[in-house]
């Protein structure tokens, strides 16, 4: 399997008032097509800052991350959006769906912003949606919907583009044992059925023996990458 | 993204927060009601004015006096002046000249009972009658057609001083006594008719005027005139023409010449800047309207930095973003603006009724100034599609002007803080 996304040396620092707080310090990785990869490591530990630097939402201050051939330190702001909307998926520990738009809607929404036609773009959304298992709630608000809905809509809207790489940050942060498992269990479904590489942080040491390769991280340094055979189920 | 999406959904922000987006608009309505309400009233005053001045001013003559402020009064002008100018300045339809009999005093012959002609004036009846076509029209009787020595024309208030009998009638004489002065041969004339309401021209209203023909004016005060009206053919020239019979004088500044459209262009410059003035600051409260919206978008996008930052997450460009928010502006704009023209108009009618109920004119006393048609000022607004247009425009700009600033802070986020933004 070939590299899809290249880490070099990766360094990134906060500053917060005066004081410049280091939250990567030289951080290398790759992840292959098709691989289902965790970040594990503490709160604190830069992984959040690292998936939004894989995910372009925010530019290294040092090293290089080559995203499907794309270095993203060579790209201008609109090149990079271009690039999250049709490579990249996020999804969050908050969700992150808009209040105000209805399920259907919040997963149109990148559809929308590339410009497909709101037809298709409606019918392309439903499809995902029941892809989720929510083609029940699809006219609901998130407010209508639970916790694990709410992921699901999250995850439909980060696949809806056909994405080459999904990016979760603690998506099971803000849900109960129960529902966080479903939510595991359906991205790697989804990593198996539509071969997507994922990408997953998160804090809980059981979550991350699901991958196929666990990415340990601690006070912004790759401590270790542990491979873990495919096909552990949780 | 497409447009129509774009607006699409800032139609729904607006839409999800309607009290916030109705008080928005509601400050482009104002700016844009004051706007158009003033131009549209401004442009019915301008027209009324004017309307009026044109009935009073014949704007195609030209008033000749003899004397200046700077050289005193001369002695009047003589045929050969007339002659002059009617022979050398080109546009120049009808010169005629008129002479006033000061302390003049008309009586009924039989009943002796005095005529309220505060001047006799001597003129040529043919002449004038094309000079004033509006103005000597008969209410009784017809104008003497050749040259008489004898006969009378009265202006309507010489006769009739109460509105229902004359003084004296058509085929009547009147007796004409000057003080001093032994002219014309203080003879009787005979009534040949009697004008209708003609109203104030100019400098003098004819009304109280009574006319007798040149050749009743005994010499030697038959060849010294103290008027020449000149009727041109083209008002717009009326400035060229009256230097030129200035010229046609030896010294062009003993005369005096009365140009009604200077006067009148210079009153419509007054009444364009009064209305740019009211304009203008019809305008400002358009600007208020412009800072509440600065304000509004400015909270809005606080408010919204977490959805900001997840449509940037999810590959809306910066300009997506900022289009997002101007089409919110935008839309604004255009709503408040059409809602304020159509309140405009109501405002400018209703401001109009109650102005013409203010300007109705006090009855007064039968003064020489008075014109017998005067009635109340009554404003009624016009519409100028030119003003209208640009209001709405200026309505747009001004919105997108103020919605930039919030729209581009909304741009510039990062979308890593703005997610983190709670």
């Amino acid at each position: 399997m070939k590299a899809l996304l290249e880490a070099l040396d990766v360094k990134k620092a906060y500053r917060i008032g005066k004081l410049l707080v280091p939250a990567l310090r030289g951080v290398s990785f790759e992840a292959k097509e098709g691989e289902f990869l965790t970040i594990f490591g503490p709160s604190g530990s830069g992984k959040s800052t690292l998936l939004h630097l894989i995910g372009g939402l925010d530019r290294p201050d040092e090293g290089e991350i080559i995203i499907d051939g794309f270095n993203i330190l060579e790209m201008s702001g609109d090149k990079l959006a271009e690039l999250r909307l049709t490579k990249i998926g996020f999804v969050f520990q908050f969700f992150n769906l808009l209040p105000r738009l209805t399920a259907l809607r919040n997963v149109e929404l990148p559809l929308t912003i590339a410009g497909v036609p709101e037809k298709e773009a409606m019918e392309r959304a439903k499809e995902m949606l029941t892809l989720v298992g929510l083609e029940t709630r699809m006219n609901h608000k998130p407010t209508e919907l639970s916790g694990g809905e709410q992921q699901r809509v999250a995850i439909a809207r980060a696949l809806i583009n056909n994405p080459k790489i999904v990016l979760a940050d603690e998506p099971t942060g803000n849900l109960d044992t129960k529902t966080g498992w479903e939510i595991v269990q359906l991205m790697k479904r989804l990593n198996e059925e539509k071969g997507q590489t994922f990408i997953v942080v998160t804090h809980d040491p059981q979550i991350a023996e699901t991958a196929d390769r666990i990415i340990h991280i601690k006070d912004g340094l790759i401590e270790a990458i542990k491979e873990a055979p495919r096909g552990n189920k949780p | 993204m497409r447009l129509s999406r774009i607006l699409a959904m800032a139609w729904e922000n607006m839409t999800q927060r309607k009290l916030r987006t109705s008080l928005t608009t509601l400050g482009v309505v104002i700016g844009i009601t004051a706007i158009i309400g003033l131009a549209s009233l401004g442009e019915g005053f301008r027209l009324d004015v004017k309307e009026r001045m044109e009935q009073g001013f014949e704007l195609n003559v030209l008033i000749v006096i003899p004397g200046s402020f700077t050289s005193g009064l001369l002695g009047g002008f003589t045929p050969q002046d007339v002659a002059n100018i009617r022979e050398n300045v080109t546009g120049v339809e009808i010169v005629t000249p008129i002479i006033t009999l000061p302390q003049a005093k008309l009586n009924n012959t039989q009943t002796n009972e005095g005529l309220n002609a505060i001047t006799v004036g001597a003129v040529n009846f043919s002449e004038i009658r094309q000079i004033f076509p509006d103005r000597f029209i008969p209410l009784t009787g017809e104008l003497p057609s050749q040259e008489e020595n004898d006969t009378v024309v009265l202006g309507f208030r010489t006769c009739y001083l109460n509105d229902v009998t004359p003084v004296v009638n058509v085929g009547e004489n009147v007796t004409l006594q000057i003080d001093g002065s032994e002219m014309p041969k203080n003879g009787t004339l005979q009534v040949a008719a009697i004008l209708n309401k003609g109203g104030t021209s100019g400098i003098t209203n004819f009304d109280y005027w009574a006319f007798i023909p040149l050749n009743a004016v005994p010499a030697p005060i038959n060849e010294k005139y103290n008027i020449i009206l000149v009727k041109v053919s083209d008002p717009e020239k009326s400035e060229q023409i009256a230097k030129d019979i200035e010229n046609t004088f030896e010294n062009p500044y003993s005369i005096s010449i009365l140009v009604p459209i200077a006067f009148m262009r210079q009153v419509d410059r007054i009444l364009n800047f009064v209305q740019l003035f009211l304009m203008a600051i019809a305008s400002i409260s358009l600007l208020v309207a412009g800072i509440g919206i600065m304000n509004i978008m400015t909270v809005s996008v606080m408010e919204r930095t977490r959805e900001i930052g997840i449509l940037k997450a999810i590959g809306a460009k910066s300009r997506t973003v900022l289009g997002m928010f101007l089409a919110e502006a935008v839309l604004i704009g255009i709503i408040g603006g059409l809602i304020g023209m159509f309140t405009g108009y109501g405002v400018s009618y209703g401001l109009a009724y109650v102005l013409s109920s203010f300007m109705q004119p006090q009855q007064q006393q039968d003064t020489i100034f008075r014109t017998p048609e005067t009635h109340g000022m009554n404003i009624n607004p016009v519409f100028s599609p030119e003003w209208t247009i640009t209001a709405f425009v200026f309505a747009i700009i001004v919105c997108i002007i103020f919605g930039l600033y919030p729209a581009r802070k909304a741009a510039k986020l990062n979308p890593v803080e703005a997610l983190r933004y709670e």
